[in-house]
């Protein structure tokens, strides 16, 4: 049953992931007074780069051609980690989020040598400038994710879900604002949203992931933008179910689960509202500030700790 | 306990987390007018601890100190403050000597130390640990705005936040003081605020500019 | 009763207003005068009746005045008498501006009178703070009198460091009321002298507290006073004022925070002893004295370096009353009473060498000694006074103050005290010589003192001389009267 429920999960998000990023864009385009493509357009584009052929460059090696199901299947894999419906996870264990972390980190690095290999300048300079933003954001992510299970007193995020779950709404403290704004913002930097990356620009000079995924086409690119749409859609649940898991099944039943199912897609409706509304009210940040943009998160995400140690 | 009751009390317990982020947020911020409105947030903080304890004391003195609180520090001073900076239309940005990460930075770090610092007090005066590291982490954070920052306006500002540092003090560990005192307090403060204002209009007019890290001719 | 008390704060309050609705300049002149003889009226019948008063004390709800408050009131009367007199001289020369009119000069000179007098009448911790605060409010505004770029910076600095350093300063209060009310004050009198004064030898179980406080209090009012290294707004704030302000600011204002202190530090001996107060204050003291002595060296601009001079005297007062002995308490409230008087001066002669040359600047002036012969003669006979060279008055106190260091066996104090007095002398001599000797290089405007100038002058000079020769009767049982206050 658990089995059961974790595959409906992981396939829930996999199908979910372009749909949020077709939500996205429809409210980002109302506010800039457009009429934007329909909500559906992520799944027709997918569709149609299946259908394509998949063009490689004379200069590329086998690492090429392995990134794309590389990637994807550790963004897959990855997802296995995090409680989404049911607050015990597939692969949740003692210390698992450091396994997801590293499961992201191997993504990104695939994806990097990806980017190198294609042979171009863009794909060498999205390399770099993903390699900097993924350094400095890999700490205030760990930082944060330690501060909330310091305070829950578990090594487990499912374990931590269950634990807030039990608590209800008494337990609200500065440790779980300070860790919440500082994994907003890596959260922000790991997906490339504005404003450290823009990933709707056409500008390959001011591109970080779009540049490394630039020479793929057809079957690979699919694979590819599938993995950061579901990139998005995995970091988002996290952040549900580490902040705000109410709603979470915490028995086996069908309702549970059914009201789970539902809890989850609300939460996700205001994290995607809130996406749309903090790229269109803020601008991209020019390369050089982003360091000090992920600071902010470092610093936070050190005071998060020291309060988690604190309030122990 | 009514559910109004229980977001109240929620509230206040995690007042203390609020004014560490209103510190967070100022320290980062990049226009005076955000500094302002944090500022007023803050007061607005203090007045609800203020109101918590007329309610606990069932004190009418406590009560007017709240009320006169919320009249002077969260509605007059800011608005005198904004007009100002409405008025000066150069004042708009913080120039800061430290990027916004650097002073978050050195921000937590003196929030931390407060809690260092507050540690052995905290038991021996029987008040809560969190606020009283909150008064401290002011009157730190009220200080590193008046250094760091370089316009005048900014450095107005952070006297306030380190006046609003030391009131809370006052307010946790005494309950209130005389309430002719803290009349004296508050009108003192608005006194002073407006005065600041002039004088910061005259910068304008003789100096051309706000920067204070350029009025450096009398020296040694 | 209550009206003896609070009539010296309500005259320079009416003042005020009254000479706010004076618009020609005369008039306004003769408004203020009238007030400021009222003003020294209603001091002196304070000062009777308290003579007359059984137990030498009169309050009322929140104000008080003992001998201690007596002394320090006959202090402000003289200089501000002083002040007025020379003022009315002076303001020709002040450029008319919309606010740079005599009216408001004289409005602002009574706020600041109202809020100097009203710290010495309070009775109460905080409001003595409030008072405090106040007083830093009026005279930012007569700082900056000029509008000139050295006059704003200079008040703008004022302003702010003096605000911060009172910020501590009541810090420091809360801290000696939180340990009054947890030793059993009741919370509505626990900021009330007296009864802190009668309560005092109970705060031993928060006698962290009681050290917390006094330090915080130290550092806000040591602001105030110009001690070293709180000291960075003074140069530049006596510096840019206009010559009669400086002369009050040297004059009166040091000694109202300084007053501030002597309260705190009272309670503070009685709570915990005079260890801790005394060694703060004995530190303070030393390091202002050697750091504004050896920085006097350095000046170019005449009131800077007097500014620096009232630094390093508030230091020795500071040493005086920290040595602990009845010498050098004496000592160090003599000193304040002949220090302003000289500081007195010293600044109107400096005023006079502004409308004379134009500039304060030291190494412009030559030849002052031919061209201003009246004037010369006042810096010279100041700078003796300054220096403590007798028959002056300060050469008393100052070797008062020396006498109960070595009494004390603190030598250190002694040979710190005597190698800032020979660098301060020798800094004096050094500018002032380049100033008095050598070619006359300007022309002055006029030909020397006005009438009212050298009247206030020869005031000064005669006041120090009779204190320096023999004090007056009437000025050492006052002083013996404010140091039981104290003790």
């Amino acid at each position: 049953m658990r089995i059961a429920i974790s595959v409906v999960q992981a396939v829930l998000l996999l199908l979910l992931a372009p749909l949020v990023r077709g939500v996205i864009s429809r409210i980002k385009a109302r506010m800039q007074n457009r009429r934007g493509a329909s909500v559906l357009r992520p799944y027709q584009e997918l569709l149609k780069l299946f259908r394509k052929e998949d063009l490689v460059p004379a200069t590329a090696s086998m690492v090429f051609r392995l990134v794309p199901p590389l990637v994807f299947s550790a963004t897959l894999v990855a997802t296995l980690f995090v409680p989404v419906l049911h607050d015990s996870a597939l692969l949740g264990m003692s210390g698992d989020f450091i396994l997801l972390v590293a499961f992201l980190a191997i993504s990104r690095f695939f994806l990097m040598l990806g980017g190198m290999d294609g042979g171009s300048a863009f794909g060498g300079m999205g390399a770099s400038r993903e390699a900097l933003v993924s350094t400095l954001a890999e700490a205030p992510l760990l930082l944060g994710l330690v501060a909330v299970l310091i305070f829950t007193h578990t090594t487990s995020l499912s374990t931590a879900a269950h634990w807030e779950l039990l608590q209800g709404f008494s337990q609200i403290t500065a440790v779980q604002a300070l860790a919440l704004v500082a994994l907003a913002i890596v959260a922000i930097a790991e997906t490339g949203r504005i404003p450290v990356d823009n990933p709707t620009t056409h500008l390959e000079l001011t591109m970080i992931h779009e540049a490394m995924i630039l020479e793929y086409s057809g079957p690979s690119l699919a694979l590819l933008e599938w993995a950061s749409a579901l990139k998005l859609t995995l970091i988002s649940a996290l952040l549900i179910g580490l902040f705000a898991p109410w709603g979470m099944a915490a028995g086996m039943s069908l309702v549970a689960v059914s009201i789970g199912l539902l809890a989850f897609l609300l939460k996700l409706g205001a994290i995607v509202v809130a996406i749309a509304l903090l790229e269109s009210g803020m601008a991209k940040l020019r390369m050089y500030l982003v360091p000090d943009f992920l600071g902010v998160a470092m610093a936070l995400g050190i005071l998060a700790i020291f309060f988690a140690g604190m309030t122990r | 306990m009514g559910l109004v009751e229980f977001a109240a009390a929620k509230a206040l317990a995690s007042s203390a987390a609020f004014l560490f982020t209103t510190l967070l947020l100022m320290a980062a911020a990049k226009r005076i007018s955000t500094c302002v409105v944090l500022f007023a947030v803050q007061c607005a903080v203090i007045t609800a601890e203020i109101l918590a304890i007329a309610y606990v004391q069932r004190s009418g003195e406590v009560l007017a100190v709240a009320i006169l609180v919320l009249i002077v520090k969260v509605i007059a001073i800011p608005y005198a403050l904004m007009w100002i900076v409405k008025d000066i239309k150069a004042a708009g940005e913080v120039q800061s000597s430290t990027t916004p990460a650097q002073s978050v930075f050195i921000t937590a770090g003196l929030i931390l130390l407060a809690f260092f610092a507050v540690q052995p007090y905290a038991r021996s005066l029987r008040v809560d640990m969190n606020m009283l590291a909150a008064a401290i982490a002011l009157l730190l954070t009220g200080a590193f705005l008046m250094v760091s920052r370089k316009k005048a306006l900014m450095q107005v500002v952070g006297l306030l936040v380190l006046e609003n540092g030391i009131f809370l003090a006052a307010l946790i560990t005494t309950f209130g003081m005389p309430l002719i005192i803290e009349i004296g307090i508050a009108f003192e403060l608005l006194m002073g605020v407006l005065l600041m204002g002039i004088f910061v209009f005259r910068i304008r007019d003789t100096f051309e500019h706000l920067d204070v890290s350029k009025l450096r001719s009398l020296r040694g | 009763m209550a009206m003896t008390l609070l009539l010296p704060m309500l005259i320079p309050l009416l003042g005020t207003a009254l000479v706010l609705l004076c618009r020609p300049a005369r008039l306004a002149t003769q408004v203020a005068v009238a007030v400021g003889v009222g003003e020294l009226l209603a001091i002196a019948n304070l000062v009777r009746n308290l003579h007359r008063a059984a137990s030498g004390v009169l309050t009322s709800p929140y104000f008080r005045a003992d001998h201690l408050t007596a002394f320090f009131l006959v202090n402000i009367a003289i200089v501000f008498a002083l002040v007025l007199i020379y003022s009315i001289g002076y303001l020709r020369h002040i450029p008319e501006g919309r606010f740079s009119s005599p009216r408001w000069f004289y409005a602002l000179l009574f706020l600041s009178l109202f809020t100097m007098v009203a710290v010495y009448l309070a009775g109460n911790l905080g409001l003595m703070w409030i008072f405090v605060e106040a007083t830093t409010l009026a005279t930012a505004l007569l700082v900056g009198f000029y509008n000139t770029k050295g006059a704003v910076e200079a008040g703008w600095k004022y302003l702010i460091v003096c605000t911060v350093g009172i910020a501590f300063a009541l810090f420091g209060t809360i801290a000696l009321y939180l340990a009054a009310v947890r030793s059993g004050v009741p919370q509505e009198a626990a900021l009330d002298w007296t009864t802190l004064m009668a309560a005092a030898p109970r705060f031993g179980g928060s006698a962290d507290l009681v050290k917390v406080a006094f330090v915080f209090v130290t550092v806000g009012y040591g602001t105030k006073i110009g001690f070293v290294p709180m000291h960075s707004w003074l140069p530049d704030a006596h510096a840019e004022a206009p010559s009669p302000i400086s002369a009050m600011l040297s004059g009166v204002l040091l000694n109202c925070a300084f007053y501030a202190l002597l309260r705190f530090e009272s309670i503070t001996t009685r709570a915990i002893g005079s260890g801790f107060p005394h060694m703060l204050l004995l530190i303070f003291g030393g390091l202002s004295v050697i750091v504004a002595a050896l920085l006097m060296v350095v000046q170019r601009d005449l009131k800077r370096l007097l500014a620096y001079s009232s630094i390093e005297h508030m230091g020795l007062i500071a040493i005086g009353v920290g040595l602990g002995s009845v010498l050098g308490l004496y000592g160090a409230l003599l000193h304040a009473f002949n220090h302003s008087i000289a500081k007195c001066l010293l600044f109107f002669t400096a005023g006079n060498v502004r409308e004379n040359f134009a500039t304060l600047r030291m190494d412009k002036i030559h030849g002052m000694a031919r061209s201003l012969p009246w004037t010369s003669g006042a810096l010279v006979l100041g700078s003796l006074a300054i220096v403590g060279m007798p028959p002056f008055g300060l050469f008393i106190s100052e070797f008062m103050i020396l006498m109960a260091s070595f009494g004390a066996g603190r030598y250190e104090i002694a040979i710190l005290v005597l190698v800032s007095l020979s660098v301060v002398f020798g800094a004096l001599l050094y500018h002032f010589q380049a100033m008095l000797g050598g070619e006359e290089t300007t022309r002055p405007a006029h030909s020397g003192l006005l009438g009212t100038e050298f009247a206030v002058i020869s005031m000064c000079v005669v006041s120090l001389l009779l204190l320096g020769l023999r004090v007056p009767n009437a000025l050492t049982n006052l002083l013996h009267l404010a140091m039981g206050v104290l003790q």
